[in-house]
């Protein structure tokens, strides 16, 4: 059981290591090398189209499900004027940037992965870097780039959606009046919270963008390579955006309690 | 000396590919490297344009070695030699036309040139260069996925030509095709080496191809080289490896062609 643990973080800790020095690649890449603009827009494009109906569909679910079960809870207190502040808080904190980097992971993560893959097997990188062309910064720049600014554009509609369809639930079966649901709202969500919001999608928007480089850039092996690129950019993307969620959420509040510390001796 | 190989080891793991290899390539020579399956012949390809660094040893391209070389002046190198790969290796997002003008429009190849290349010049170069593979401009908007393997064979010749490289690195390159096909590559490998004094290197199993064609054979097995002799003396070679190659050879293509 010990050996199987040590294994496990032995390989987590062997990846990430992989995947840093892979980001890093990338990175240096992006920011010294000019023409990057049109391949960038190009990929936020057919990533945000590519995306949106999945995404919008889980927004609305997801949005009347915390609406169905906040109001179990606050009818019992007599407080349901509060439903929409922390219905709308809890998607903007945590719910919608974890949903929508699960589903980017699963729909872009993995076809990026697999697209990467593919051309990786079948020796179109090799043929890119022989005819003159940094493979780095043709392929992997403006997907990646491309993935987190899409990350954050789906943020911003799935949460208007999301509000929208618990809005609706909450008229429809809980009793809440729309003014009654939004009034709450500004209580529970400042432009910090938002800003919050955006910030972890940023970061969970990278996390699947640079596994999911990462591993279609190294596959190896052929058809079942690009297979197993694919899943592996499935179960790190995850793995690594759970444990980021805890990391930041950690940071976050540490930042809040410094500004309300420097707030109180101000 | 155009190519040079200097005690070059390569290995993956615990498994060697190369042991201690090393010969040369003169300027417009057609060098064709035969072997079984697995005996590094592709791997040897792939250390002339830096897409593999040996363990041990050093790899040189007009002087330079391939394996010191910095990003950019790797670049540099890799503009002088066209690789053609095993698997027609072409880019399913673009077209034919797209990936066949695709080495010119790198700015090491814009580099090279005294004026940029007009789109019109770019139209007329493809156009040439698909000719020589006999392909027509009827195909040019087609996608790689939409046309048959063969021809997205000749499309990848075509694309590695369009640059017009000093060097020219074929990975199996008459693989998949018809045999008036392969007799025209053929044809085309040697005119280029001839005709423009292109030095190319053919990795392959075609040993008829390679009577045919090649001015000298290297035969790599177990790791290192058995033999690297010209067409006549591979010919008279007595090593059994070399025998089985030829006895698979049909006598009509024995003879190599006039040089």
């Amino acid at each position: 059981m010990t050996l199987l643990l040590e294994n496990t973080v032995l390989k987590l800790l062997h990846q990430f290591g992989g995947i840093s020095i892979f980001f890093a690649k990338v990175m240096k890449t992006f920011l010294t090398t000019r023409g990057n603009f049109r391949p960038i827009i190009a990929q936020v494009a057919c990533v945000s189209f590519r995306s949106f109906a999945t995404i919008a569909f889980a927004g609305i679910f997801v949005g009347a499900i915390l609406v169905l079960q906040f109001n179990l809870i606050l009818a019992e207190y007599d407080a349901q004027s509060f439903l929409g502040g922390l219905n709308t808080s809890t998607v903007v904190r945590e719910v919608g940037p974890l949903i929508i980097s699960f589903l980017l992971a699963g729909k872009i993560g993995a076809y990026t992965a697999a697209e990467l893959g593919t051309m990786r097997v079948t020796e179109q990188i090799d043929a890119i870097e022989c005819l003159g062309t940094n493979p780095i910064q043709y392929l992997v720049v403006p997907r990646m780039i491309g993935i987190v600014i899409s990350s954050l554009i789906l943020l911003i509609l799935s949460l208007m959606i999301s509000i929208a369809g618990a809005m609706v639930v909450a008229s429809t079966l809980c009793d809440i009046n729309y003014l009654e649901f939004i009034s709450s709202i500004p209580r529970f969500t400042s432009i910090w919270t938002v800003l919050g919001g955006m910030f972890k999608s940023m970061i969970y928007g990278t996390i699947v963008a640079a596994v999911a480089c990462y591993q279609g850039f190294t596959a190896t092996g052929g058809a079942r390579g690009v297979g197993r690129a694919v899943t592996l950019a499935a179960v790190y993307t995850n793995l690594y955006i759970l444990l980021g969620n805890y990391i930041l959420r950690c940071f976050l509040d540490f930042c809040v309690q410094v500004v309300e510390m420097a707030g109180g001796m101000a | 000396m155009s190519i040079r190989f200097e005690s070059v080891t390569k290995s993956f793991g615990s498994k060697t590919v190369l042991s201690d290899v090393s010969f040369q390539v003169s300027k417009g020579e057609i060098l064709f490297i035969l072997g079984k399956s697995g005996m590094g012949k592709s791997v040897t390809l792939k250390h002339i344009v830096g897409l593999l660094k040996p363990n041990h040893g050093s790899v040189f391209v007009d002087q330079q070695n391939v394996t010191e070389l910095s990003p950019n002046e790797l670049a540099h190198t890799r503009r002088k030699c066209g690789m053609v790969f095993q698997h027609p290796a072409l880019l399913d997002s673009l077209s034919v036309y797209e990936n066949v003008a695709f080495g010119l429009r790198t700015p090491q190849y814009l580099q090279s040139l005294s004026t940029p290349l007009t789109e019109e010049e770019i139209r007329s170069k493809v156009i040439e260069k698909l000719a020589l593979v006999h392909l027509g401009p009827e195909i040019m908007n087609h996608l790689p996925p939409e046309i048959s393997y063969g021809m997205q064979k000749r499309v990848s010749l075509a694309r590695t030509l369009a640059p017009d490289p000093s060097y020219l690195l074929f990975d199996e390159p008459t693989t998949g095709l018809d045999p008036i096909t392969t007799n025209a590559v053929n044809d085309l490998i040697f005119d280029l080496s001839r005709k423009l004094k292109v030095t190319s290197v053919v990795v392959s199993h075609d040993m008829a191809c390679a009577l045919k064609i090649a001015d000298r054979i290297l035969v790599l097995d177990q790791a290192k080289i058995l033999a690297h002799e010209t067409v006549a003396e591979i010919k008279r070679s007595k090593e059994p490896l070399i025998q089985a190659f030829l006895a698979e050879t049909p006598c009509d293509d024995n003879d190599n062609q006039d040089k």
